[in-house]
């Protein structure tokens, strides 16, 4: 969203990050008393040129023998620069998302068809300083059934070499749930986030990232469409994200690599490694083949699906009916491994357009976990995800 | 808690970093009335010295072909170059692209009226110390350093142009 | 507070965040510094942390909403009842 005067002139980005972004030097904390007054060296300046981006995404989930979901969102952004020092950024976008979704674990019978339409807006204020950046933000989201509305801050500040970046950021949620099935009415989960970030030049062709968030909500977490959900009402989200990105001389491409690790109070621990190679081609082309890793382990409560020889399904042996003991019987709580490789191809039309497509496969399976054994007894679960865009200077 | 535990964390992340940031050794820009470093380079139209204008009041501007302000630097210098040369202004642009063929791209979508050299080593901003991208200098005719610039923003234009005109001796307004 | 926050979010991670942060102000040190002509490379788009942001957020929204695992690029944006 920031542009910097060391930022490489270039439209076949919509979106302008700083280069070299900013962080700071010997004076963190003098500098944070007294942003505007620092030195320039290649000055935080808003984007030079307004830009307008539409994507439209279509998105289809299934398991053997059960189509899922399909969701067909279109979502548009514009970043308006006012001046030298101040620009706005907003964005919409409408999901419309229908099919069915298993009530218990991914059992076919029984599962719940639904449709909805989701939309979502958000807006953006940032104001440039000589060393760096802040951006207050504001988004909201409405589903029938689900309510979402947040407000967010986020800085950044660069050092005098403008070498090493420092991101800081908070935000807080407020969501309202409202199911379809009444089995809950007017619920709440109230988040709060915050980010620490730190972006470091490691070369003339290579610069890092290592950011740490926490998130802590409180209120109803729990699925009101499975069976027997039942959740803890607080949880706290740690995340450690590292990034690098390298520059071949040799291909003039570029890798680009991260891995997160997440961890949260449900005893959930996660591994996130992905993969992605920018290689520019001849006449404006870009491909970009792209691989990522997931693993995660099973919430404490989760559990598998076994059942009760008198009750049936979905019912674990020994389930305690009127207990509120937590149990999930949800497969994005199981301890599973997902692969998903794909591939983005941009085309550069002229100096101000582009456009571009993706193409994506996802797959989990219970088996394909890391370090232990995964869940087991379920199916395995497939995504596809077709995405087109374009995006305008003016 | 783990909120705090949080910023626990992060407080020594930011004491570590502190630490390292306060011995790397600052880097200073070149000094007002310090002598301009010499350089001799290629150009587009043949060897680029600074001796060879001295006696000029000298605009010496560090650009690249990856730099977006540089772009909107360049008509503004053409403008300056047009209307004070007779009173003895020289602009001169060194180029610090790796490639030539960057730089050479970029001259021909943003042609450019005055002298263009080019430094792929880095030797010339090196020696000039600078510090962003474009710095520009003002060089007096005794070849000292008047003052100095770093980025290029449309409201640096009437600031800029008025340091050029005291420095060639004219007063009144600008425009 | 609930007894959910006592626990702390796993001592991996600790141990983790700390190793990351000494090795990379550690590794500044260590590193010359890159001077403001030399970053023609960096200045690509490609090379820095963002980019196409409606791209990034698609992505972002799916596998949110398909794993149990978030966080780490940004703070804000929202939620939704996605299943």
């Amino acid at each position: 969203m920031s542009n910097s005067s060391c930022l490489r002139l270039d439209e076949t980005s919509t979106t302008v990050v700083p280069v070299t972004p900013p962080g700071l030097g010997a004076t963190i904390l003098a500098a944070a008393l007294i942003l505007p007054g620092i030195a320039p060296v290649c000055a935080e300046t808003a984007p030079e040129r307004a830009a307008i981006g539409f994507k439209y995404l279509d998105y289809k989930d299934s398991q053997p023998d059960l189509d899922r979901v399909t969701a067909r969102a279109p979502s548009i952004n514009v970043v308006l620069p006012l001046g030298d020092a101040w620009s706005i950024e907003a964005g919409g976008m409408v999901q419309d998302v229908s099919g069915a979704s298993p009530r218990y674990h991914t059992a076919v019978s029984g599962a719940s068809k639904f449709s909805d339409v989701r939309k979502a807006g958000n807006l953006g204020v940032t104001r440039y300083f000589p060393s760096g950046t802040l951006t207050l933000g504001a988004s909201s989201s409405r589903e029938r059934d689900y309510e979402s509305q947040s407000l967010s801050l986020q800085g950044s500040l660069s050092s005098d070499d403008r070498n090493t970046t420092w991101t800081w950021g908070i935000a807080g949620a407020d969501d309202t749930i409202n199911p379809s099935n009444r089995r809950v009415s007017n619920e709440k989960k109230k988040t709060s986030d915050v980010l620490l970030g730190v972006t470091q030049v490691l070369g003339t062709r290579d610069i890092g990232q290592l950011n740490v968030t926490y998130a802590r909500g409180q209120g109803y977490f729990s699925d009101p469409y499975k069976a027997l959900d039942n959740r803890p009402r607080a949880r706290g989200q740690t995340a450690v994200l590292a990034r690098w990105n390298h520059h071949f001389t040799s291909t003039e491409g570029t890798g680009r690599l991260s891995y997160r690790y997440y961890s949260d109070t449900n005893k959930i621990r996660a591994h996130t490694l992905s993969a992605e190679y920018v290689q520019p081609l001849p006449y404006g082309f870009t491909v970009m083949p792209l691989l990522r890793l997931h693993s995660q382990s099973a919430a404490y409560f989760y559990v598998n699906p076994v059942y009760d020889p008198v009750y049936g399904s979905p019912f674990p042996p020994g389930y305690t009916f009127g207990g509120n003991g937590y149990i999930t019987q949800d497969q994005r709580q199981s301890a599973f491994g997902a692969h998903s490789y794909g591939a983005k191809l941009s085309k550069q039309v002229g100096r101000d357009l582009t456009l571009d497509i993706k193409v994506e496969n996802y797959q989990q399976r219970g088996s394909w976990k890391l370090f232990g054994d995964g869940s087991p007894g379920l199916q395995p679960f497939y995504a596809r995800i077709v995405q087109i865009g374009a995006s305008y200077l003016w | 808690m783990s909120f705090f535990d949080v910023k626990g964390r992060a407080g020594r992340g930011v004491a570590a970093i502190l630490f390292v940031a306060v011995l790397a050794a600052p880097t200073h820009a070149l000094e007002r009335g310090s002598v301009a470093p010499p350089f001799d380079l290629d150009g587009t139209k043949g060897a680029v010295k600074l001796a060879k204008h001295q006696g000029k009041l000298v605009y010496l501007d560090f650009w690249a072909s990856w730099c977006a302000p540089c772009r909107q630097s360049f008509g503004w210098m053409n403008e300056m170059q047009a209307k004070y040369a007779m009173q003895g202004l020289q602009v001169i642009a060194i180029n610090v692209d790796e490639k030539r063929d960057d730089a050479l791209r970029f001259l021909s979508s943003n042609p450019a009226s005055f002298v263009v050299a080019f430094d792929p080593a880095g030797a010339t901003p090196l020696s000039y110390r600078v510090m962003g991208m474009p710095t520009s200098l003002l060089i007096g005719t005794d070849g000292k350093v008047i003052s100095e610039h770093i980025g290029f923003k449309d409201a640096d234009k009437i600031a800029l142009e008025e340091k050029i005109r005291l420095s060639l001796g004219i007063s009144g307004a600008g425009k | 507070m609930n007894s959910g926050f006592d626990r702390r979010p796993g001592k991996h991670a600790d141990l983790a965040v700390v190793a990351i942060l000494c090795a990379l102000s550690g590794g500044c040190t260590l590193l010359t510094p890159v001077q403001p002509w030399q970053k023609g490379t960096l200045a690509r788009p490609e090379m820095t942390f963002g980019g196409d942001s409606l791209d990034l957020k698609n992505s972002e929204h799916v596998y949110q909403n398909r794993e149990a695992a978030s966080g780490g690029s940004g703070v804000g944006g929202g939620g939704c009842g996605c299943n």
